[in-house]
């Protein structure tokens, strides 16, 4: 018998029941195309989160911030419980006072980012650049006008920033002794025409650090008034009066006893209550602009955002540690560059080491992991079970027309069929079965992943703010052929009973007349 | 080719519910003869037709056909015996419904390892050689009764096969189509010098067609050894 013959025949078998040929590979179409889908879903998001995580430097930061680490040496032999009680309750009470003493402060340790801390994490291996983050509430007085400002560090390492200068430069050094505005604090504080902010350039800005920011202590009512009943607005409008009152003195109508009078108060006043720790002048270089909409899209490139002043790196952090609160306290976060993504893992346990809490987009993903194993393997499941069903329902089909055929089965004996060549033609009528439904399941599931992944761009992008590049469906070929493995493998399993009992068929009484 | 069955024994079913169907046959059919196979209902021809044509194995004794020994055979070569060297005949045509009459001739090509292209040439000279060139491409419930035994009888032919057996060939015929499909069997046989064993009710059918008459009685021969 020829090769050709073993697939002429069962293809005939085939055809001549189309219907039921239809509705068996139905079956297996189905579960060709849950099993083609799990597997593109899970190889395609994985690809994503590649894709995605090595975007710029995202994958290799790594965040670190202080944190309070418990003093374990107090354990809860040292708690002494009173009082004439059974066993039981003084144990329950015992346990949650050392509980309690332990989270209470005392016996926690604060490990902060402190300058000698940033060097020893600038030291780790593997470690290729150190960001110190710092920022808050200064004051910043231009001229002769105190303003109330956040400022921000950085930006030198994002080439995108470059970008928004709208006048002047960018920071050349880390450390250089520049300052850059917004151009919304620009225009807070009056330089509105296009030519102030060339004119500001070059000019000197003073940057203090107060304790608290609650201008000259004169004007506490008005700051009340503005508490009780006015807007964000006029709060402002009515600290920017009290700011700027000590310098209008002269241009009021009042006498010169009296201005000398309201000097002397206010000077007592602002240098008992309000002194400035940390004072520094600094030379306006540029103006920049906030991120545009479409820059907002970008996920991860957002800093520095809404910030009224820029220093570069290593000046704010010369600044701020000038401050013998912040050099006690350290600084609130500062992100490591690792060398590459692979060494993540093991910079994150060193500085968790050392007691310091760490993010990193490795470690979100890792925790995420979980999740779509989860989903990936219910995916997979159901996948399964679909094909275990269609399994079945082919083996039923195929032993009823093993039934039904068994006269033709006597005949192909008689004119010369072995049984090896029955069994094959039934083994072959389930693998075609197998490739035919494994086919159009795969072809489904593809032609299905370009609205699915329409879909789940809009979702993520509405939930997420985070523009996917590239598709969550991946189909390489190693898919197909694990898809038309399985259903293949599955109804040839499943014809391989059906298959036996046609071999099985005694031609004599097949052929017996009726 | 020669025939040869000594002792033959066939006993069908289980124990308690046993039917010997055959008791003890002993025959010789030499090269080239015709020989008829009368006797009751049951009387076991088709049951002796059978394990002639290697479709089934004797319970005991010897069979042997054109010098070998069928009991030797494999299943293998026992199905490559059935598809070449042996051509049957049944009585209910053992067509299969749903393919054509081309088709059907063609299948014992099929497992004989030939060619598609040489088998439809040869089927459908099989086919116009019986009468039929006309209804190549017919299924059998398109065809009379004559018309399918016809297509039969050219599907057990077409092989050239050295030992024709044909079991109640014309039983379901008029006696004019009888008449005309032994005629194409008598013709082959003729032509390649065939072995034909034919079973019959019709003694007449018996005397003129074939060279000599063997009667069974219970599945033992009682007259034409
Ligand atoms: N598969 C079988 N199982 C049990 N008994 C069987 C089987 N095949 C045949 N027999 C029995 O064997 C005996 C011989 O049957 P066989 O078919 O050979 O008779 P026959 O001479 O061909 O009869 P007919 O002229 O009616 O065709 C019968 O009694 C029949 O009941
Ligand atoms: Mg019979």
């Amino acid at each position: 018998m020829q090769w050709i013959d073993l697939l002429r025949l069962p293809l005939a078998a085939l055809a001549q029941q189309k219907m039921r040929t239809c509705l068996t590979t139905l079956g297996v179409v189905f579960g060709a195309f849950v099993l083609a889908a799990s597997l593109s879903i899970n190889e395609g998001v994985q690809q994503t989160i590649e894709r995605e995580s090595s975007k710029g430097n995202i994958a290799r930061k790594v965040t670190v911030s202080p944190r309070w680490r418990g003093n374990d040496n107090k354990t809860k032999d040292d708690v002494k419980v009173a009082g004439r009680m059974s066993p039981d309750r003084r144990e329950r009470i015992r346990k949650i006072l050392a509980e309690r003493s332990r989270q209470g402060g005392s016996g926690q340790e604060h490990i902060a980012l402190t300058r000698d801390r940033l060097d020893t994490l600038s030291r780790i291996p593997h470690v290729a650049q150190m960001v110190p983050i710092v920022g808050g509430a200064v004051v910043a007085t231009l001229g002769n006008r105190p303003e109330e400002a956040s400022v921000s560090s950085g930006a030198g390492e994002d080439p995108g920033f470059c970008k928004r200068i709208v006048a002047g430069r960018a920071f050349d050094s880390e450390d250089e002794r520049s300052i850059l505005l917004s151009e919304m604090f620009a225009h807070r504080i009056g330089l509105v025409d296009d030519v102030d902010l060339d004119q500001v350039i070059g000019k000197p800005l003073r940057v203090e650090i107060r304790r608290q920011v609650n201008g000259p202590s004169f004007n506490v009512s008005l700051v009340d008034r503005a508490k009780a009943g006015g807007g964000k607005d006029e709060d402002s409008a009515l600290r920017q009066l009290a700011w700027q009152i000590p310098g209008a003195l002269d241009r009021l109508s009042l006498t010169d006893e009296e201005i000398a009078a309201l000097r002397k108060a206010i000077r007592q006043e602002s240098t008992q209550s309000d002194p400035a720790l940390v004072v520094d002048d600094f030379r306006v270089i540029g103006v920049f602009r906030e991120l545009t909409d479409d820059e907002k899209k970008e996920a991860w490139s957002q800093f520095p955002a809404h910030t009224d002043l820029v220093l570069p790196r290593q000046t704010a952090v010369d600044l701020a540690l000038r401050d013998p609160v912040w050099r006690e306290d350290g600084i609130v976060q500062t992100v490591l560059f690792v060398d590459d993504m692979r060494n993540v893992k093991e910079v994150v346990d060193k500085v968790e080491a050392l007691g310091l809490g760490t993010r990193s987009i490795v470690e979100m993903i890792e925790r995420e992991r979980l999740t779509y194993l989860l989903i990936f393997g219910g995916m997979t499941c159901v996948a399964g079970i679909a094909l275990l069903v269609s399994a079945l329902g082919i083996a039923n089909t195929m032993l009823m027309s093993v039934l039904e055929r068994r006269r033709e089965i006597g005949i192909m004996k008689a004119v010369g069929a072995t049984n090896w060549h029955l069994q094959a033609f039934f083994v072959i009528e389930g693998a075609l079965i197998g490739l035919t439904g494994g086919s159009l399941g795969l072809l489904l599931a593809w032609s299905v992943s370009f609205p699915g992944d329409a879909w789940v761009h809009s979702m993520v992008h509405k939930d997420m703010k985070i523009y996917l590049s590239g598709s969550i469906f991946a189909f390489p070929n190693w898919i197909a052929a694990t898809v038309l493995l399985f259903t293949v493998g599955a109804t040839i399993l499943a014809a391989l009973y059906p298959a036996r009992r046609a071999a099985m068929v005694d031609p004599v009484s097949a052929l017996r007349h009726d | 080719m020669a025939i040869r069955a000594v002792e033959v024994r066939k006993v069908y079913g289980a124990k308690g519910a046993q039917v010997e169907a055959l008791r003890g046959i002993s025959i010789e059919v030499a090269e080239g003869e015709r020989v008829a196979l009368l006797g009751k209902s049951g009387s076991g021809k088709s049951t002796l037709l059978n394990l002639l044509g290697g479709l089934d194995r004797p319970s005991s004794g010897q069979l042997s056909v054109g010098g070998r020994d069928l009991d030797q055979l494999s299943m293998r070569e026992m199905a490559r015996f059935r598809s070449t060297t042996v051509g049957m005949i049944f009585q209910s045509f053992n067509l299969i419904a749903s393919r054509t009459a081309v088709e059907n001739v063609e299948l014992p090509m099929v497992f004989a390892g030939r060619s598609r292209r040489d088998r439809l040439a040869a089927a459908r000279q099989a086919l116009e050689a019986v009468g039929l060139g006309a209804r190549l491409n017919h299924r059998s419930h398109e065809m009379s009764g004559g018309e399918s035994q016809r297509v039969a009888v050219a599907r057990a032919l077409v092989n050239r096969p050295r030992v024709v057996l044909a079991d109640e060939p014309t039983g379901n015929l008029d006696s004019h189509t009888a008449r005309h499909v032994m005629d194409l069997i008598l013709d082959h046989v003729r032509e390649h010098a065939a072995t034909l064993v034919l079973v019959t009710h019709d003694e007449e059918l018996a005397a003129t067609c074939t060279d000599r008459v063997v009667r069974l009685v219970d599945g033992q021969i009682i007259d034409g050894v």
